[in-house]
């Protein structure tokens, strides 16, 4: 198989941020809710907090590193229960007859249709803010597009030839998309679910950001970012450093996608010959 | 040099390590029909594209493609663009895909003719229409006001072809035109290609893997074989008296209402093995796995061109086999 | 008349779009009144221009779809009138092989495991591994290519794997449709000459279904003419091109490029 640049180095930024995030449930240098106020907006480089510290003097690496779990458990766990509600509505919409795909893909649409943020302000307002919450508005928005994406894929696998042979040779129509049509559209749905999950990501740093998402003592970059707008003038690195974090998670997710991409397909990885 | 309408020599394809096209050479004279034959993987495709400019991003060309006084490998993106249509043309074998879906027929025809010449809106329509009856198009006021979606395959390729005739190009470069067609259909548009062609003195190389097509439309015939010209030759000799094995072959294996067999026992001589694939081309003779003739130098030494024939050990056939 | 696998007055009409209730419904017949017959040992061939309903024919006799009149009788039996068990008896019997190879097997199954899929589907009690290793011979491969994924085959090599796969469970009946038209010109004949020997090797009722008259003429002994859903004819091939009687079967001949015609300049008359 050919060298996959895009893949590799989106591979690496995310296991990179995956340890990070595993070693802050066990070990974390300080800890990231401790106000310290003598120590109070450090720059970074000092000897003790590498970041530097917050307006109320808390380690910015801890923080960081609480942050990159929440991104990540909140990320993934959305596009992951998107991913399987979404791939089974789509299997199901493209196998079954007209009325069944109908009403599934009008709803799909009728989701689609409502704004994100609408259903995330919602769900906090009658759930209460925090990372469940936000989970449940990633999968709310997510699922309808994993939905499309599986009926789509799985309806153009159904036209194909080998189909019509296992309907010959007596595969009734659940164990033809059981054993046909999932394994040829699991690779689409592994490409979507790591754009997916950089996407929850921004959308998790979004909702903190406004305050309807991971809220104290959670810790989450877009909760950061929002503590250090208040700081821009005065230390703007703060903004910088979980900013910085996200750019970095989301850029790997989405290169690793890229790079799946080209090596699941196997059109691709043959010569146009 | 002048007498040709296109002067191939020595052309190289390839996409990094990989050559498609090794070293072909043919010549179309002015007004000259040449058939190219060759099955997935010779390099027949790639041969006419080289000669429109429109590779695949990552394929190149090596040789000289000469043309209208000027060598084609050489010229820019934009140089060949304004040749394109214009003093060289190519009907494709799918004309759904190769038409605007979007656009209406006449739009596609009149907007070429204005492109390439000075004639008005209403002259290009007037040319259009003329062009259009000369294909056997029905009607062909309502016919340019069509979308390619409402025309059936037959029409499309007449259209391609009214399209690649316009603006009265030296050459046109057909690749598989009716192979998507009907049988039914297929006279009819290479009956219309054949009289446009005749009729204006355009050079035709027709690219295609149906034999009696070639015997059908083209004087000179080349057959292609893992990116070479394996055997070249006016269509009456190649075709009767196959000198290349694989010529032979194809002729043989091919069912045609000529040989077919009056028993069910007899069975057509087939050729052995498949179409080896580019990566990995037998050293020597490209087709000397599957030939019955093979000797150990064809499986050292790669066959010279002599006479339009690249063979150890050609077959002379008795004058009645 | 009587067949293996049969068609007896076979109408099958499709509706045309969805109007208001207040229109009647239009529709659009694709087959009117079809008699054929597939004989064992015998190869039959179906020729006629796309549209003519060869798809839908063969979809008809291979169970795929139901036809609105007309009875589909295998060994004597309505295949819509079967009960479980004579309905998988017909499955087993029954070998499809289609047009286009790179679509008929699934991409992402070593053949081998395509291979399996009929036995294992239809319950078929025997020795797997053998009868896999049996018809892959007989198709003239090795065994050891049924490891490998399609997409490292050419279009004839696996043509070869599909008509396997359709042999598997000892069929009496097998279905081509356009096998070889995808297929390289150097390998349509191997192909060809394939699913003649089996007929005669495994006394196989074969139907064979294609656009090119030709290889209907050379692979057959019996071909039926079909026009806007009709059987216009039927009769020995070369008879029968050599003497059409219907307007369709003449349009059909007279579209046939001959070598010996365009040689002589005259290919095109």
């Amino acid at each position: 198989m050919r060298l996959n640049v895009s893949l590799i180095i989106g591979a690496i930024l995310t296991f990179c941020a995956i340890s990070i995030a595993v070693v802050s449930t066990f070990w974390l240098p300080y800890n990231p809710n401790l106000p310290n106020i003598p120590n109070r907006l450090l720059a970074a480089g000092s000897a003790e907090h590498w970041l530097g510290t917050d307006v109320l003097g808390r380690d910015i690496i801890s923080q960081l590193m609480v942050g990159a779990r929440t991104s990540i458990v909140v990320g993934a766990g959305g596009a992951t229960i998107s991913l399987v509600l979404g791939a089974i509505m789509g299997l199901i919409a493209a196998a079954s007859g007209k009325i069944v795909d109908e009403t599934i893909s009008r709803v799909a649409d009728i989701m689609l249709s409502i704004p994100g943020m609408v259903t995330a302000l919602v769900l906090a307002a009658t759930l209460g803010s925090g990372a469940l919450t936000t989970i449940f508005a990633l999968t709310a928005f997510f699922t309808p597009s994993f939905t499309r994406v599986a009926r789509s894929a799985a309806l153009s696998v159904l036209q194909e030839d080998f189909i019509t042979a296992a309907q010959l040779y007596g595969r009734g129509r659940m164990p033809r998309v059981a054993r046909h049509v999932f394994p040829n559209i699991a690779g689409v749905l592994i490409v979507q679910f790591t754009l997916y999950f950089a996407a929850g990501i921004l959308t998790e740093a979004g909702l903190s950001y406004l305050g309807v998402g991971v809220t104290r003592p959670g810790i989450s970059w877009g909760l950061m970012l929002s503590e250090a707008q208040n700081q821009v003038g005065v230390s703007s690195p703060l903004a910088m450093w979980p900013g910085l974090s996200i750019v970095i998670v989301v850029l790997g997710l989405n290169l690793m996608g890229d790079g799946l991409r080209d090596v699941l397909d196997p059109k691709l990885s043959k010569s146009i010959l | 040099m002048t007498d040709s309408a296109m002067d191939v020599r020595d052309l190289f394809v390839g996409n990094g390590d990989l050559q498609a096209v090794r070293g072909v050479s043919f010549s179309i004279p002015v007004g000259g029909r040449m058939g190219l034959v060759g099955e997935s993987g010779s390099g027949k495709t790639l041969t006419a594209l080289a000669m429109m400019g429109l590779l695949p991003v990552g394929w190149s060309t090596e040789g000289r493609i000469l043309h209208d006084g000027v060598d084609l490998s050489c010229q820019s993106d934009s140089q060949l663009s304004r040749r394109r249509g214009r003093t060289i043309s190519m009907v494709f074998q799918d004309p759904l895909t190769a038409l605007d879906p979007v656009r209406r027929v006449g739009h596609q025809i009149i907007s070429l003719i204005r492109r390439h010449s000075d004639a008005g809106k209403a002259e290009a329509t007037e040319q259009a229409k003329a062009l259009f009856r000369q294909m056997n198009l029905p009607r062909p006021a309502q016919m340019l006001r069509a979308y390619p979606h409402q025309l059936s395959g037959g029409q499309r390729q007449r259209i391609m072809i009214a399209i690649a005739l316009a603006c009265y190009p030296q050459l046109i470069i057909a690749d598989e035109p009716t192979t998507a067609l009907d049988t039914t259909v297929q006279k009819q548009v290479l009956r219309t290609l054949d009289v446009a062609v005749r009729e204006r003195g355009t050079a035709l190389l027709m690219i295609t893997h149906n034999l009696p097509i070639i015997a059908a439309i083209c004087d000179t015939v080349a057959v292609m074989y893992a990116g070479r010209i394996v055997e070249a030759g006016p269509v009456a000799e190649v075709f009767s008296k196959p000198r290349h094995p694989y010529t032979m072959g194809l002729l043989r294996s091919q069912p045609t209402m000529d040989n077919i067999a009056l028993d069910g026992s007899s069975r057509l001589p087939s050729i052995r093995g498949t179409v080896p694939p580019l990566q990995d081309l037998a050293i020597g003779c490209a087709f000397q796995p599957r030939c019955e003739f093979a000797t150990d130098k064809c499986r050292l030494e790669t066959p010279k061109v002599i006479e339009g024939l690249s063979c150890w050990h050609p077959i002379v056939l008795d004058a009645e086999e | 008349m009587t067949g293996i696998l049969e068609l007896r007055g076979v109408s099958q009409a499709y509706r045309l779009g969805r109007r208001s209730p207040f229109v009647t419904a239009s529709y659009l017949q694709v087959l009117s009144n079809v008699d054929f017959a597939v004989r064992t040992g015998q190869a039959v061939g179906l020729v006629g221009e796309s549209g003519a309903g060869k798809t839908t024919m063969t979809r008809i006799l291979t169970g795929l779809e139901r036809p609105q009149t007309g009875q589909v009788l295998f060994d004597g039996k309505d295949l819509w009138e079967m009960n479980a068990v004579e309905r998988l008896e017909f499955r087993r019997n029954l070998g499809v092989v289609m047009q286009n190879p790179r679509s008929s097997l699934d991409p992402r199954m070593p053949v081998g495991s395509s291979l399996l899929e009929p036995l294992r589907s239809l319950g078929i009690d025997c020795d797997h591994v053998a009868r896999v290793n049996e018809v892959i011979e007989q198709v003239g491969m090795a065994s050891s290519v049924l490891g490998r994924y399609p997409h490292e085959f050419s279009g004839g090599q696996l043509q070869r794997i599909a008509i396997a796969r359709a042999l598997m469970t000892r069929p009496i009946v097998l279905i081509a449709d356009e096998p070889v038209s995808a297929l390289d010109v150097s390998i349509q004949a191997q192909v060809l000459n394939l699913l003649m020997d089996l007929v005669t090797d495994l006394n196989l009722a074969l139907m064979l279904v294609a656009h090119d008259l030709s290889v209907v003429a050379y692979a057959t002994s019996r071909v039926s003419v079909l026009a806007a859903g009709e059987i216009v004819e039927t009769g020995q091939p070369l008879e029968l091109f050599s003497r059409p009687k219907s307007k369709a079967t003449q349009d059909l001949v007279a579209a046939v490029l001959t070598m010996e015609a365009g040689l002589a300049g005259r290919g095109l008359d």
